[in-house]
């Protein structure tokens, strides 16, 4: 559980993902992305009818009994049943866990993320209208030890790794594209760092004065 | 679990909202789905009486079917008292009428020394097939509806209960 002070349980995948997920929205509408929101909001009204139909259907039955309601009962369930199977196939099929999207000066982005089950890595996919591209970086690189989220770092990363959003925010471009060839670079061939643990960049970030 | 919601956009609270709101109408649905299916208003009860004993125990949950409303002696049924709402688990011991007539029962439960006709209704001495059975029994899950026994018997449990989700509630928060 988040607490009110933006601090997460850094063990705690879930919320690492969610506040990154959060983070991501926020930043890019800081960067005067306009977000559409239309996939969400289909989501939405396909939920909220099946929650009135049901309700509907509780009213009525409350009300005016069983015999009488059978017959529309049988009809909300057949236009439920129909409906909750959109919905699922909304959710895992069109949005796969979409973040966010949303254009600046014509360029089209949609962004969706994801983590797997104990693989501290951030997984998302970007595609900017034709293509598309999978990147991925540790939670580390942007949640201290203790679990606060850091935002310079993330966004270091997002834009120095997508182009749509490095045209936006060149300054985070240019140290990201440092930061995120090292980071390469450590991946392929790790480095002993004197004086500091295998973990490299990491720990020097945890030991960071918040 | 709600100090996150204030800090959330609209549409990510209306998600958040929603995903509440579906647990709780998908669980009624699929209760529905499973009434029009059994053509049933109540398609599973928990035995409240002894008064089926040994066939059925205090607790059992029971699935009805009620399409097909030819009833035979021997089934056992699920009938609401007119002017009551208690519903009684008892079996078939005679049927009147049937076919083109309306269809008449007389019940008994199997642990009981006489018929139901002390139960129903002033003046009624039997059942009406299409308007007092809720359903035929076709299946049961022995003991696990003793749960909603002891709440119903015992209010205070409710309170119990309520006042520890609550707590639960209250000590995830960190």
């Amino acid at each position: 559980m988040s607490g009110g002070d933006g601090k997460v349980s850094p063990y705690s995948l879930g919320d690492l993902k969610n506040t990154t997920d959060d983070a991501l929205g926020n930043y890019l509408r800081g960067l005067s992305f306009t977000q559409d929101n239309s996939k969400l909001d289909i989501r939405l009204a396909m939920g909220y009818v099946m929650v009135v139909i049901a309700g509907a259907i509780f009213v009525a039955d409350y009300k005016l009994g069983w015999e009488a309601t059978k017959t529309w009962t049988a009809v909300g369930v057949a236009a439920y049943t129909l409906l909750n199977g959109a919905f699922t196939f909304w959710m895992w099929g069109v949005e796969k866990g979409l973040v966010f999207e949303g254009t600046k000066n014509g360029h089209k982005i949609s962004i969706k993320s994801k983590s797997k089950k104990y693989d501290p890595t951030y997984y998302i996919s970007v595609t900017n209208g034709s293509s598309t591209r999978e990147i991925q970086a540790p939670f580390t690189r942007w949640f201290t030890a203790d679990g606060y989220f850091e935002a310079k770092p993330f966004q270091r990363w997002l834009a120095g790794a997508v182009k749509e959003i490095g045209e936006a925010d060149p300054k985070n471009a240019k140290a990201g594209d440092v930061e995120n060839l090292i980071a390469a670079n450590n991946k392929t061939a790790p480095v002993k760092v004197s004086g500091s643990d295998a973990a490299g960049t990491p720990s020097k970030r945890s030991s960071r004065k918040v | 679990m709600f100090s996150g919601l204030s800090n959330m956009q609209p549409r990510q609270l209306a998600a958040q909202i929603l995903n509440f709101a579906l647990v709780l109408s998908t669980a009624f649905m699929l209760w529905k789905g499973l009434s029009v299916v059994a053509d049933s208003s109540s398609p599973i009860v928990v035995v409240l009486s002894g008064s089926m004993e040994p066939a059925f125990q205090r607790g059992d949950l029971l699935f009805l079917w009620n399409r097909g409303q030819e009833t035979q002696v021997g089934e056992v049924v699920v009938y609401n008292v007119r002017g009551k709402d208690i519903p009684i688990v008892h079996r078939v011991i005679r049927r009147f009428g049937g076919g083109s007539e309306p269809l008449h029962l007389l019940t008994k439960g199997d642990n009981n020394a006489a018929d139901d006709t002390e139960l129903y209704a002033r003046g009624q001495n039997y059942l009406n097939r299409e308007k007092d059975v809720v359903g035929s029994v076709i299946g049961y899950v022995p003991a696990v509806g003793y749960v909603t026994i002891l709440l119903s018997e015992h209010p205070w449990l409710k309170t119990v209960m309520l006042g520890f989700m609550a707590l639960t509630v209250v000590l995830q928060r960190e």
